[in-house]
């Protein structure tokens, strides 16, 4: 089942649209990440997705529901963590968990026991009594999403969800959203920090000038737009061997005793320097490649793809 | 429980804190018993239809609407914090539509507005129960007056935050607006004996038609200018209300 079916969505503020013609197709039960430079219009889409704008033109299905005719039914059923801080400045950690769940309308009793393990989850214990203008910028994004944990839903929507978090509450974050995703949720992220995309998501969406430039597995993009390749012979026999050997175009690492070849097309390096190692009496003993980052792709496909 | 009412309970809930509270107790408490008995001496008596009040009763009956006016100018503001904190949108990212918003907001200001003038009833009533003149037909007159005023502050705090973001120009127009309801009126003094541009400048003021009708409800001195009164009172908060309506309902998000 497809939870969000978009096609030739468009939304102008002026002459020039901010999405246009967007078609996309996004699977129940995965984390799919919803890439794009700034200005790309990532957040237009998540605010037509999420019902709070109205696209210009387009047909929209969120959780096969007509977006456009039920968006109450619509949001009803997804959450939201925006790209800007959303809190209750003078309400505790605790208490805002508490009066987000009743604003949708979970019992008390529940309440009281997803918060609880929401402060554990997002190692807000400590803070539970703080009230959200006091906290950090971090912990105060740490109760933004962990607060969209209190209602129930299907889809949940995470727009840059990370900004301010310190690497440690990152990987906590990107653990549980995969925990969440296993159990069933469907999670459209957005992010700049492409590693968490790539940690996170079974597919991403690259969006530019408010198209989808592709939409694949993040190993697969980086296969076909990560051109940096990277390869490492690994020489049998002691590290040392590998001293006083110049291999050009290779970077060779006499205490690990391996010979890196980094490039585009690094074929032709990689034969040379195979025959150089042979001609100097050593054998490679293993050969491991790399493909480029999903970053290296991502600028690649941004770098490449035809404007409008 | 319906949509209206969770967004009513949270309203309540973050509007409702003890500074809030100590603010709409402590703040009235010290003009009924500090300014109110040390004007006594220069204001001994004031004549309101047929009864002969003294000043202490007078301004304990002002604090009425003045509390109304200062508790729903603080609720209007929802809406205003709610943009600042990003929680405008997050609450229409939710099973929410903006009537649900705009009827939440109305309703807060309403129980807010409701609640000040029964603790100021509470706290001021020693001073003007002597002469108060309740008849029941009159109490739904007071409640109706506290009901519309909070509206029409409200819908002015709304209004107001609608069109303001930064933090200096929403406090310097707040203010201003606030000092201008609270001192150009007659919960303080009555019209009667002032200046006339300061007499007729009262009369531009809703809050003065606010405490008119609540003394003329409590004092049972009902009659076919306070009706007028009323009315100028309900069709203002009607138009201020649809106004403020309108404006919530076309903000960006």
């Amino acid at each position: 089942m497809q939870c969000i079916r978009a096609r030739s969505l468009s939304k102008s503020y002026g002459p020039a649209p901010a999405v246009d013609r967007l078609d996309l197709d996004v699977e129940c039960g995965q984390a799919f990440g919803f890439l794009g430079p700034n200005g790309a219009g990532k957040s237009t889409s998540i605010k037509m997705f999420t019902t709070l704008l109205r696209p210009s033109s387009g047909s929209l299905e969120v959780l096969g529901i007509d977006a456009l005719a039920e968006p109450l039914r619509v949001r009803s059923r997804i959450g939201v963590v925006l790209q800007q801080p959303s809190y209750e400045p003078t309400l505790s950690v605790e208490k805002s968990l508490d009066r987000y769940g009743m604003m949708w309308g979970v019992p008390a009793a529940v309440r009281r026991e997803r918060a609880g393990q929401l402060l554990s989850e997002f190692g807000l214990e400590d803070a539970r009594r703080v009230r959200n203008e006091d906290l950090s910028i971090g912990q105060r994004r740490r109760v933004q999403v962990a607060r969209e944990f209190m209602h129930d839903m299907d889809l949940l929507f995470l727009d840059e969800p990370t900004v301010g978090m310190d690497p440690q509450a990152r990987r906590r974050l990107m653990d549980y959203l995969r925990r969440r995703v296993e159990a069933g949720l469907t999670i459209l992220y957005t992010t700049h920090v492409l590693s968490e995309a790539e940690y996170l998501c079974d597919s991403v969406a690259v969006i530019r000038g408010g198209r989808v430039a592709a939409t694949d597995t993040p190993a697969s993009l980086r296969r076909k737009y990560g051109s940096c390749k990277t390869f490492t012979i690994r020489v049998a026999g002691p590290p040392a061997a590998l001293s006083g050997l110049s291999l050009p175009g290779c970077r060779c690492d006499d205490s690990e005793g391996t010979v890196t070849v980094s490039s585009d097309s690094p074929e032709g390096e990689l034969s040379a320097a195979l025959r150089a190692l042979a001609a100097a009496g050593l054998e490679a003993e293993d050969i491991s490649v790399e493909h480029g980052s999903l970053e290296d792709a991502f600028i690649r496909m941004v770098d490449d793809a035809p404007s409008g | 429980m319906h949509p209206v009412a969770r967004l009513v309970l949270r309203n309540l809930t973050i509007s409702l804190n003890p500074g809030f509270l100590i603010w709409q107790i402590i703040f009235p408490l010290v003009y009924i018993f500090v300014a109110g008995f040390a004007y006594s001496a220069l204001i001994p008596e004031i004549r309101l239809g047929g009864q002969v009040l003294d000043y202490p009763a007078f301004l304990a009956t002002g604090m009425i609407g003045f509390n109304i006016m200062n508790s729903t100018l603080v609720s209007g503001i929802i809406i205003w914090n709610d943009r600042r904190h990003g929680m405008f949108e997050q609450i229409l990212c939710g099973p929410f539509t903006r009537a649900h918003y705009i009827l939440a907001n109305i309703c807060t200001i309403a129980i807010v507005g409701l609640a000040s003038a029964f603790l100021i009833v509470l706290v001021g009533a020693p001073i003007f129960a002597g002469s108060a003149e309740l008849r029941p037909e009159t109490v739904p007159l007071v409640v109706f007056a506290a009901v519309t005023g909070s509206v029409l502050f409200g819908s002015i705090a709304s209004i107001i935050s609608t069109r303001l973001r930064s933090s200096e120009g929403f406090n310097v127009i707040i203010n201003t607006v606030f000092l201008f309801f609270a001192f150009v009126s007659t919960a303080f003094y009555p019209a009667q004996g002032a200046p006339e541009p300061l007499a007729t400048a009262f009369y531009l003021n809703p809050l003065t038609y606010l405490v008119d009708v609540i003394r003329a409800g409590l004092f049972g001195t009902f009659d076919a200018l306070a009706a007028y009164e009323m009315l100028a009172l309900a069709a203002a908060a009607s138009c201020l209300f649809a106004l403020a309506t309108k404006m919530i309902t076309r903000l960006d998000l």
